[in-house]
């Protein structure tokens, strides 16, 4: 059975190429889906997708598991290597605070739940979403797009757009406390 | 640290999905090195970007493993990282600082350089007691606390806070009498400074 977390602790034990593929045949692609899915093109998101696995390569050994998600983690260093590659003509450092803020911000003491659990209750929220407000969510997540630019997307006032996210992370918020 | 001023929900999603302008972000970013609190929110909102990746539609990728990339990775050494500077942001390490300039009686900034960012970035040191330049802003001025504090009419800014003040404020915010207070600040659009002290920074805030 696939597991992430087994593959990634094998490339950062010994550089296991075997492991490095089958992670890259799971995750390149859905890399590559969740980019175009924010309006990048195929060129685009094929490059980033590329970048990003080849990270995750690097980076291997510095994954925790106790601090997020594989797809988490993933999901991080594909936002970074997409700053990278869109803001590379202006020498733009943005990736690196990024970098410094998720390698050095310390794991609080009291955070008594996991990410396993962090994860785990993110779904369960998610899948309690109606589906507007799961459109404006992925709306607002994948595409970074502004309330402005959501309500032109989804030709929706843009109080509408507000009120749905508003609500819609309330939700995942209150989902997310019940078990702090 | 106790944090009393945040920023809003829709500027850490922006925080989280990498698209806010550098400048602003480098704020944001300064904010969360010291707040839990929004260190934990951000994390919940890449949990859900790692959710949207796990439920997305995968794309074929056109081209196979990048054998021939692992191979030059290989080769590449790991970077070393730059020096750090006592008290200063961790977040800060990539960019160039100016020099401490002095603007004032008992006050300082001190440029930070972030190519391609819309906003202006500077770090501003203030005596005790002083009151900074009354202002307004066509744009945001985006600030964090890194020491000391400051107070104005929508309430005391402490280490570790986060002001985020849009068009429709205008304010005068007077600094601690007994800690001074250092932060950094990002600023779109112009600053409308009054007073004398406005006219001294003036030129230094549009750089």
């Amino acid at each position: 059975m696939f597991d992430a977390n087994v593959l990634i602790a094998a490339i950062a034990r010994s550089g296991d190429r075997a492991a490095f593929a089958e992670l890259f045949d799971h995750f390149a692609p859905r890399v590559k889906g969740l980019l175009m899915r924010g309006g990048a093109s195929a060129e685009l998101a094929e490059e980033i997708a590329q970048e990003t696995l080849l990270s995750v390569w690097r980076k291997a050994a510095m994954f925790d598991p106790a601090k997020a998600s594989a797809s988490t983690w993933i999901a991080t260093i594909a936002r970074n290597r997409r700053i990278d590659v869109a803001r590379r003509e202006i020498r733009s450092r943005l990736s690196q605070v990024y970098e410094i803020l998720d390698d050095e911000g310390p794991q609080p003491p009291d955070e008594t739940i996991s990410a396993a659990e962090r994860d785990t209750r993110v779904r369960a929220a998610m899948t309690k979403l109606s589906a507007d407000q799961y459109r404006v969510v992925e709306l607002a997540f994948l595409e970074g797009l502004s309330h402005q630019d959501v309500a032109t997307h989804l030709a929706i006032p843009l109080g509408t757009v507000k009120s749905r996210l508003r609500l819609a992370l309330s939700h995942l918020r209150s989902k997310l406390e019940d078990l702090r | 640290m106790s944090i009393a001023h945040r920023p809003s929900d829709e500027t850490l999603v922006a925080f989280a999905t990498g698209t806010l302008d550098e400048g602003l972000a480098l704020v944001v970013a300064a904010h969360i090195e010291l707040d839990r609190e929004s260190r934990r929110r951000t994390r919940e909102f890449m949990a859900i970007q790692g959710e949207l990746l796990d439920r997305v539609e995968p794309v074929a990728m056109a081209a196979g493993h990048p054998a021939e990339k692992l191979e030059q990775l290989l080769a590449i050494p790991a970077p070393l990282s730059p020096p750090i500077e006592a008290d200063m942001p961790a977040v800060l390490r990539p960019y160039a600082l100016g020099p401490w300039r002095p603007i004032g009686l008992r006050i300082a900034m001190r440029r930070v350089e972030v190519p391609g960012a819309d906003s202006r970035v500077f770090m501003l040191r203030a005596g005790p007691g002083i009151a900074l330049p009354p202002h307004k802003h066509t744009g945001f001025e985006w600030t964090t606390i890194l020491a000391g504090a400051y107070e104005h009419e929508y309430g005391r800014y402490a280490a570790g806070d986060f002001d985020e003040a849009d068009a429709e404020h205008d304010h005068t915010p007077r600094v601690d009498p007994v800690e001074g207070c250092t932060c950094l600040v990002a600023m779109t659009g112009k600053v409308l400074l009054q007073g004398w002290l406005g006219r001294l920074l003036q030129p230094l805030v549009r750089f």
